[in-house]
């Protein structure tokens, strides 16, 4: 089965109420040697909502996001994004049939130029061969107005328009971060990965990215899965989250629940494993 | 945006922009550079031998030669980032390949093994053919010499590709004399082509000689034109993309696999196709040491020298290092030190290259677009 029949057979019928999540993880897991860097993760993220990730540094949750992604592959457990199985897939496989991602540390391709960052990644979905290129059929001059078209309007959402031509490489890191998510977005996703977008942001920045991750949630209908550090943040915008600690989840909830859960506290607080119990 | 309008597969295969029957302006705009490169092909071979001598004609033809075989190696090395060092067993298969089609094909069409016809006359058409046909075998090759690269990287894929180029110079050297006499040849059974007649450590004479600078800068033209093409466009931004970052072009839907073996596909055909002509090249033999690592390396140092990716770099580096020898000959001894040298220096002075990812024509951008905005 190639990538693009795969994306063709779960255009999700707009018409219609799904009730069954989107994506939907169970018991995944993986070692590296003795250390059990995830084990027994799950997760059922519905359309178009915003979950978040926690845990302390080396939970685990950027392994979970390369799990997701296909960048490993699962010791055990079942991956599904509507009704096919993401387990064995390849990573551009996993990105064609619907969840992007931004990476922690920024992976932009700096030597080239803003718009070819996103029309590269808008490519996924457009079907020119080898051929038409080289022969520059009318095809080709389509897909390529109709890429860069694309391109130039989601740049414009997220106001980058005017920085189409410079080099990626030569953004500023706020602008780079947002670059990163307007390239996830071009390749069309149903599930969105954030890996630590605020990071290195001042507070201004963070509080305007709050907004815009809410404005790509109802406006692209993305299923939006956050990693992040700052609590503040995820807090105010998540609607639920999953945290993690040590590679096991502790604790899933409204941000309420989580707020006040003690293993969360003792995990985050460095506490004595059982002075969680003590509390109470 | 809604999200709607994120192209789905279906509404994009109605017949009415289904490729080729596409308006006519279009495909004339996409034919014009291969017309017009034909056009120069034709001057040249017309123009250029009475007004420069064949001293200089025959250097131009190396010098396209070159250029064929640096640009389509800059498809694997600069856009690709993957790192090739075997280019010239890619040239060599080419060229025994259609050195086995022109000269035993003569024989069996012809009863010999010489020229027959003039300029695109029977003879050049089947050395056109041989040359295609050098480019395919090689493109073959070249896949399978892509396959490493899935699971290699940098210094290790180079030394499988240093690997390719040495076992085809030593293959080469296995092979059996060439059999001059058409009669016996005509005679002879299928026996006689194993081991295949190319000439052994001799190198494969007796060729007829049917390269000109028609038939070299119409390859030239192809090549350039395929060539930035690519770099325009998706296909060949998805290259770019993993030689910039691997994971990150994976995590945007790019088959990293499948573009490192396209790239190298690619790159075989053309440096097969120019091996054909090397091969039928007045006044050269091709022999097993031309698929040596020697000359693999002089395509590399003109690939760094003129930029990674940059098309017209390499195209001016690969003239200028072609002619440059011929012009300083009574310095031959001093080339290779000369151009260890030229690495060292620009290692430390220009790593990117010359030209690094820009093309000649960058250079007048800005010029360009302050036109652009003074114009409305």
């Amino acid at each position: 089965m190639t990538a693009d029949s795969i994306h063709s057979t779960t255009q999700p019928d707009s018409g219609i109420v799904q009730l069954a999540p989107l994506l939907r993880v169970s018991d995944i897991g993986i070692s590296f040697g003795g250390l059990k860097a995830v084990q027994q993760f799950s997760l059922s993220l519905p359309q178009s909502v915003l979950y978040g990730l926690i845990g302390p540094n080396g939970a685990g949750k950027t392994t979970v996001f390369n799990l997701l992604t296909g960048v490993y592959q699962p010791d055990s457990g079942k991956m599904n994004l509507s009704d096919i199985s993401l387990i064995g897939r390849k990573p551009h496989q996993i990105t064609a049939a619907g969840i992007a991602r931004t990476f922690q540390n920024i992976r932009l391709f700096p030597s080239l130029s803003v718009l070819d960052n996103v029309r590269l990644a808008g490519q996924l979905r457009s079907s020119e061969g080898l051929l038409h290129t080289l022969l520059r059929t009318s095809l080709h001059h389509q897909s390529e107005a109709e890429l860069k078209q694309r391109a130039m309007e989601l740049l414009e959402i997220f106001e980058l328009q005017h920085r189409a031509h410079e080099l990626a490489g030569n953004l500023s890191y706020g602008h780079q971060r947002r670059l990163e998510i307007v390239r996830a977005l071009a390749t069309s996703p149903r599930v969105l990965l954030l890996d630590e977008p605020a990071a290195g942001l001042n507070p201004q920045e963070k509080r305007s990215l709050a907004q815009s991750i809410r404005e790509i949630r109802d406006r692209f209908q993305v299923a939006i899965l956050l990693i992040e550090h700052d609590m503040g943040l995820v807090m105010d915008i998540c609607e639920r989250i999953v945290v993690l600690d040590h590679g096991v989840t502790i604790c899933e909830g409204t941000p309420d629940v989580i707020q006040n859960d003690p293993q969360v506290i003792a995990a985050y607080l460095g506490a004595a494993p059982d002075s969680g119990q003590n509390i109470f | 945006m809604p999200r709607d309008s994120t192209q789905s597969p279906q509404t994009r295969l109605t017949p009415a922009n289904s490729g080729f029957s596409g308006t006519t302006g279009n495909a004339w705009y996409g034919l014009f550079p291969l017309v017009a490169g034909l056009a120069m092909a034709t001057a040249l071979q017309f123009i250029l031998p009475g007004a420069a001598g064949p001293y200089y004609s025959r250097i131009v033809i190396d010098a396209g030669i070159a250029i064929v075989l640096a640009v389509s190696l800059n498809i694997v090395n600069g856009m690709t980032g993957q790192f090739s060092i075997g280019h010239a067993g890619f040239m060599a298969l080419g060229g025994y390949t259609a050195g086995i089609l022109t000269h035993y094909g003569s024989m069996l069409l012809w009863g010999s093994a010489g020229r027959h016809g003039g300029f695109l006359g029977s003879g050049e058409l089947l050395f056109a053919a041989s040359c295609l046909a050098g480019g395919l075998i090689s493109a073959v090759a070249g896949y399978v010499v892509g396959l490493p690269s899935l699971r290699l990287r940098g210094d290790y894929l180079a030394i499988v590709t240093l690997g390719f180029g040495e076992i085809m110079r030593v293959i080469l050297q296995q092979t059996g004399r060439v059999i001059d006499d058409a009669e016996k040849f005509r005679s002879g059974g299928l026996s006689q082509l194993i081991p295949p007649p190319v000439g052994g450590a001799v190198g494969f004479d007796g060729l007829p000689k049917y390269t000109s600078l028609f038939w070299v800068y119409s390859l030239v033209t192809v090549t350039v034109v395929v060539a930035y093409r690519l770099k325009v466009s998706s296909p060949g931004r998805a290259m770019i993309s993993v030689r910039e970052d691997e994971i990150a072009a994976q995590a945007m839907g790019v088959d990293i696999a499948r573009q490192k073996v396209m790239a190298f596909v690619i790159a075989a055909f053309f440096a097969g196709a120019a091996g054909g002509m090397f091969a039928h090249e007045s006044g050269v033999i091709i022999s097993p040491r031309d698929a040596g690592f020697q000359r693999s390396f002089d395509y590399v140092i003109m690939t760094v020298l003129g930029g990674r990716g940059s098309i017209s770099g390499v195209l001016i580096a690969a003239a200028v290092l072609t002619a440059l020898p011929e012009m300083l000959r009574d310095f031959e001894q001093y080339r290779l030190i000369v151009y260890a040298l030229l690495l060292i220096m620009m290692m430390l002075v220009r790593p990117q290259g010359l030209f690094g990812i820009h093309e000649i024509w960058d250079l007048f951008a800005p010029f360009l677009r302050r036109q652009q905005k003074a114009a409305p």
